[in-house]
């Protein structure tokens, strides 16, 4: 579980996060949306400690990670894993090199346990022969995946994606929100996701915040967002008149 | 106060970068593979423009000593002294900079400019040690070597062209470059350029690891890496040439 309580974040005079609270609880898939600038890039990015809050706290299981020392940031840090918005896969590495990289630098696993881990985790996201190919010979869906099973191979208790469908055609997408899904339930992992995909809000929102200008204005679940009476909620999520179409059809079959 | 800025976050940064390294067997390995990318593929250009510079110097010198008192054997003597004292350290090291500097700043850069740095980061690993430390130990250690290898170059270079030209025979040639050998100055050059190769590889690195933005940011650090290097390497060897001699 990890709990954000009242962070603020400003890059010189601009206020960028302002008084976020919220709670993500494993084995479950929690998004963050928002427009662009609203600040979720930066409030994913302070939650994992890329950015240093001004104010506030983020606790990690009761353990309080912005008190924490470089050391134990580090060592918390090992019970991470993240997917970000091109990969960020190695260039110089193999796909699984890449994925070997955490237990090379973190276990004392004998190379054949490794590859048996490395195996696990590329086929758990549905790599297959490409083993050997670097990321620039590869899909861009293809690096995404690779990127799940690098975020993966640790056992990590929290896994953060920043856009991970950025880039990819709707079939991929939700070939990645699934999987990333499936991986949060199988491995009662904390999942969050910044996502700027209604279909992954719709698929796959166990828990959703809405970030307006910085500030937390909504949050709730994606059954929840079809009756939100938030007025900037209802233009951001429901922008798209298909969306809008398909809600009304749902709130009407309720009814 | 930029420079002060930008001291205090150089001097952070290699706070970061020399401390312990998380496994020191991937370190290793990857010091091996940053010398012979930084430093084994950079023999070839080294001895061409060493061949070239050494050429060149023993012309330059023949033609200024075309008094009938010096004798020949001067112009091997004063193109051995140039290229230890000077041309094989400086200057490569000048080169170096353009080299293996914008390929550091290059590569860091573009890590980070793809969260690559993040990404390590996240795993727990100390990105500043692990990018850069391997680095800076494959320069350091290798540059010596090019500086040995750039006057034997230079050397040869002279050999080849003096006598081709007509300026100076091979045996009076040969004679020059035994002549009055001082040991010391190749102490000193090797003592500076370790110095240079610490400079080459780390404030390369310190631009690329700051990058901010994409690749035009990338593209416009490596030459403000390279300009700075070549700044930074000129006033160390005349404060290292005012202390050592």
């Amino acid at each position: 579980m990890i709990t954000i309580q009242n962070i603020s974040k400003s890059f010189e005079d601009n206020l960028v996060l302002k008084g976020v609270s919220t709670v993500f609880e494993p084995g479950k898939t929690n998004l963050i949306i928002g427009r662009s600038g609203s600040g979720k890039t930066v409030l994913l990015k302070s939650i994992v400690g890329l950015h240093t809050v001004d104010k506030g706290q983020i606790f990690y299981d009761d353990r309080n990670f912005t008190q924490m020392n470089h050391k134990l940031r580090k060592k918390l840090r090992q019970e991470m894993g993240m997917v970000f918005q091109g990969g960020a896969l190695f260039d110089s590495f193999s796909v699984e090199e890449n994925v070997r990289f955490p237990l090379d630098m973190f276990t004392n696993k004998s190379l054949k346990e490794k590859q048996e881990r490395v195996d696990f985790c590329l086929d758990r996201v549905n790599i297959a022969r490409a083993h050997k190919l670097y990321p620039a010979e590869i899909s861009g869906g293809m690096q995404k995946r690779v990127a799940i099973a690098r975020a993966i191979v640790m056992n990590p208790k929290y896994l953060f994606c920043d856009e991970p469908n950025s880039g990819l055609d709707p079939e991929t997408s939700l070939v990645i929100d699934e999987l990333v899904h499936e991986l949060t339930v199988d491995f009662n992992m904390t999942t969050v996701i910044n996502t700027h995909d209604m279909n992954s809000v719709m698929e796959i929102g166990d828990k959703i915040l809405f970030i307006s200008e910085g500030v937390k204005t909504w949050e709730g679940t994606k059954e929840e967002i079809l009756h939100a009476e938030n007025k900037k909620l209802q233009e951001f999520v429901f922008a798209n008149k298909t969306y809008r179409e398909i809600r009304d059809v749902k709130i009407e079959k309720e009814n | 106060m930029k420079l002060f800025f930008h001291v205090g976050r150089y001097s952070s940064l290699l706070a970061r970068a020399f401390s312990r390294p998380e496994k020191h067997r991937i370190y290793l390995r990857k010091l091996f593979v940053e010398i012979e990318q930084l430093g084994l593929d950079s023999v070839g250009i080294v001895a061409i423009i060493s061949i070239f510079m050494g050429g060149i110097i023993t012309l330059q010198v023949a033609y200024n000593m075309s008094n009938p008192l010096f004798p020949s054997y001067l112009i091997g003597l004063g193109n051995r002294d140039t290229l230890i004292l000077e041309f094989s350290s400086t200057i490569m090291a000048l080169i170096m900079a353009g080299k293996i500097g914008s390929n550091i700043t290059s590569e860091i850069g573009s890590m980070r400019v793809t969260e690559q740095i993040d990404s390590l980061e996240i795993m727990g690993i100390n990105s500043a040690s692990y990018l850069i430390l391997p680095k800076t130990v494959a320069v350091v250690f290798i540059f010596p070597f090019l500086f040995v290898l750039s006057v034997f170059f230079g050397l040869i270079g002279g050999l080849i062209v003096g006598p081709a030209v007509g300026a100076v025979s091979a045996p009076d040639y040969i004679n020059g470059i035994q002549y009055l050998f001082t040991p010391y100055y190749v102490t000193f050059s090797m003592i500076k350029t370790l110095f240079f190769g610490f400079l080459v590889a780390t404030v390369p690195a310190y631009f690329g690891y700051f990058v901010d933005g994409g690749a035009f940011e990338v593209g416009a650090a490596s030459t403000r890496a390279v300009v700075n290097t070549n700044i930074l390497i000129l006033v160390f060897d005349l404060i290292l040439t005012q202390l050592l001699f």
